[in-house]
């Protein structure tokens, strides 16, 4: 995964090769481009994991380019957008992207939805039939009919519920953070003040708690994330 | 906005003041007309009075003369008179004799009249001059005379009638037409007036004080320009406000942002310098995005009602949350009812609850618990005439921190708003402690606890009014009427299931 490539798009230099030497700094593969005509051509001529796209760009602005892009090809898009109050707004514009990240950000969250992104969008490097059913200390969660039974007891998920479960028994022992899980059980971009993931792991943990499940086993990592262990 | 302008079509005043004054005015106005012209028609019909002696004169000349001459001096006179007046005169002699047996009533015995009296009126709309008459002692031989063209009265008839039919109406339309254009331009010229003021930049201009006691469409045009500058001045002040008091805010963390990087540069503690340009930086962060989630909330008022959300799981996750980030205060979670709102909107909410959550917790002294309580209640609302109980959902959040002075109950919410910076002269237990000047020697925590407020129950506010509630805080008091905390009552529509 880490030699994803990744395309910037963004006008402010600085920034620009300030992301791209972090970026290569933790493996990736980085291009730039500073317009969004430029950055269109670019995206158009090769192929990338992911594009970093900003919104305001000179020639063509991102909403354009994303809109472009779309009629050709699939490649998972981030944009980039100063004006960080109006998120509804912008789910509005940026309907074909699969992430935003208001600006400013800091690298650390950046780092974290880059990553849950890739490991949405990318196959696995281990191109084995995905199991059916996992199996662990009493918890059986069978995909085919996203039944999920503890202790012999059919646990009753919802199908969100199911898949947020399946995820996290499936990276058993490893936290897993709230932009990745966003991405990949609801999704949709992460958002701060966006409790609906906590809802429905907090819906997940009483019913596991129910069915007599140790509560140190589902663990809430301030800060972090979710731990299944 | 829609009520308002339903009421700008409900209030008919101008119509029927314009009714009043065209409709009925201009009926009236012809009617008098008319009569007018009728009465000065009668008026100017009869012969002059100087005239008539005259022709008085005349009759009785002629009569001296047929009595005292003889009849052929009468012929030379009466020639003689109607080449002086270019008209026809002539004497005659009646002599009335019943036929058939048949009667003759009394009334003629005193004569009969064969041409006008002098004192009967002159019909204008006759070409011709009558034939006037000017009857003898004896009632039996008569004067007669055409009128002579020089004593036609009504020679100003035709004159007055134009005048009297155009001219008069004429001026009294443009008399009312400028009434009502004064009328109706003055409330217009004022607003023109006021509407230049305000893109001049003076915000408190107001129309509806100049308008007097008027009540119809205008006024209601006013009060709606009142309103839009109102709102619009408000709108503008505050942003300002927030802009000087963001870009004042900013100012803390970026000059200890400056210091940190003069600390790396001179070698002194790098890793505490770096550690402290990092947390500087998610504070401007996070303020910079409070203060455009803000700004956002004000400019376009949205409505956020698109999620179902249970208010239950939300007030347990922020509680836990809160709970880790504030190890040391208690917090207790009272739910008396379990909640599902049907329209409204978790990030909202969430961040609402959260931000004044946290602000208990930063102003609770000591190992006070913070209170959180969910309830449903029940109340009959009297603005609705229905009667019928509404139900609204409440949550309280109870803190033990001081409280706030009285008259600056409201101000909380406002953006940057601290208790020291309304009255520093208030020293008593109700300062929140946000109040105390922060140092360069805070811990860390202690400065995470009082960083960030200034916007944080302003954003609460506006995220609470966006999903249709509305936020309230109020003192709380000790027995002996000591002021011990404050309690923040957040109200929301009942729309659950």
């Amino acid at each position: 995964m880490s030699t994803a490539k990744i395309l910037i798009v963004e006008d402010d230099k600085t920034l620009s090769n300030q992301l791209a030497a972090l970026l290569t700094e933790k493996g990736f593969c980085t291009a730039q481009c500073f317009d969004g005509q430029q950055g269109l051509l670019t995206a158009y001529g090769e192929k990338f994991d992911l594009i970093l796209l900003d919104v305001l760009l000179p020639t063509l602005d991102g909403f354009s380019v994303l809109s472009r892009l779309r009629k050709k090809q699939q490649t998972p898009v981030m944009m980039l957008t100063a004006c960080g109050a109006e998120e509804e707004r912008i789910e509005g514009y940026t309907q074909g992207a699969d992430d935003y990240l208001p600006k400013p950000f800091n690298f650390k969250e950046l780092i974290l939805r880059i990553d849950a992104l890739l490991r949405r969008s990318m196959p696995d490097k281990s191109p084995q039939q995905p199991s059916l059913t996992l199996e662990q200390d009493g918890l059986i969660l069978c995909r085919s009919q996203q039944q999920a039974i503890f202790n012999d007891q059919d646990l009753g998920l919802t199908p969100i519920q199911f898949k947020l479960l399946w995820t996290l028994a499936d990276h058993r022992g490893e936290i897993l953070n709230k932009p990745y899980l966003s991405q990949v059980v609801l999704e949709r971009a992460f958002s701060r003040y966006d409790r609906s993931l906590d809802m429905h792991l907090s819906r997940v943990r009483r019913k596991l708690l129910d069915a007599g499940l140790a509560p140190e086993r589902l663990s809430t990592v301030h800060g972090k994330g979710y731990c299944l262990q | 906005m829609r009520k308002r302008s339903a009421f700008l079509f409900r209030n008919k005043g101008l119509l029927w003041k314009l009714c009043g004054s065209i409709a009925a005015g201009t009926v009236l106005l012809f009617w008098s007309i008319d009569l007018l012209v009728q009465r000065t028609e009668q008026r100017m019909s009869h012969i002059s009075e100087h005239h008539r002696q005259e022709l008085n004169a005349y009759g009785r000349e002629a009569e001296r003369i047929f009595s005292e001459q003889g009849e052929t001096a009468l012929a030379e006179y009466l020639l003689e008179l109607q080449e002086r007046e270019s008209t026809w005169a002539a004497v005659v002699h009646s002599n009335i004799t019943p036929l058939a047996g048949s009667d003759i009533s009394a009334y003629f015995n005193s004569g009969i009249l064969l041409g006008r009296s002098t004192e009967w009126k002159i019909h204008l709309y006759f070409e011709f001059n009558p034939v006037i008459e000017v009857p003898f002692i004896d009632k039996h031989h008569h004067f007669l005379i055409r009128l002579p063209q020089r004593m036609r009265p009504g020679a100003f008839f035709p004159l007055t009638q134009l005048l009297l039919q155009i001219a008069l109406p004429l001026v009294l339309m443009i008399l009312l037409s400028v009434v009502l254009y004064r009328h109706v331009m003055n409330p217009l010229r004022q607003l023109e007036k006021a509407t230049r003021q305000f893109s001049e930049g003076q915000f408190d201009v107001r129309v509806k004080n100049y308008l007097g006691v008027r009540d119809d469409e205008l006024a209601a045009l006013a009060e709606t320009f009142d309103h839009m500058a109102e709102r619009t001045g408000t709108l503008i002040l505050t942003q300002r406000q927030l802009l000087g008091d963001l870009s004042h805010e900013l100012r803390t963390p970026l000059a200890r942002m400056d210091m940190a990087l003069d600390c790396i540069e001179a070698g002194i503690n790098p890793k505490e310098s770096l550690d402290r340009l990092r947390y500087e930086a998610s504070t401007m962060r996070e303020l910079v995005q409070d203060a455009l989630t803000l700004a956002w909330l004000n400019n376009e008022s949205p409505t956020l009602d698109q999620e179902e959300v249970d208010l239950n799981e939300l007030l347990q996750l922020i509680v836990e949350d809160a709970n880790f980030e504030y190890p040391d205060h208690p917090i207790q979670l009272i739910e008396e009812a379990h909640i599902v709102l049907e329209a409204s909107s978790h990030r909202a909410l969430g961040q609402a609850c959260e931000n004044i959550i946290r602000n208990a917790l930063k102003h609770s002294i000591g190992q006070c618990p913070v209170q959180v309580l969910l309830s449903k209640e029940t109340a009959v609302n009297r603005a609705s005439d229905t009667g019928i109980p509404e139900q609204s959902i409440k949550i309280t959040v109870r803190d033990q921190g001081g409280g706030v002075p009285e008259a600056l109950l409201n101000n909380i919410f406002e953006p940057f708003f601290r208790v020291d910076k309304a009255r520093s002269s208030d020293t008593s237990s109700g300062i929140h402690p946000e109040s105390t000047v922060m140092t360069q020697q805070c811990s860390e925590t202690e400065q995470k606890k009082s960083g960030g407020y200034g916007l944080g129950l302003a954003l609460a506010k506006r995220q609470i009014i966006a999903t249709g509630g509305n936020v309230r805080a109020q003192n709380i008091y000790s027995h002996d009427q000591r002021r011990i905390g404050l309690e923040i009552k957040i109200c929301l529509p009942a729309s659950e299931k």
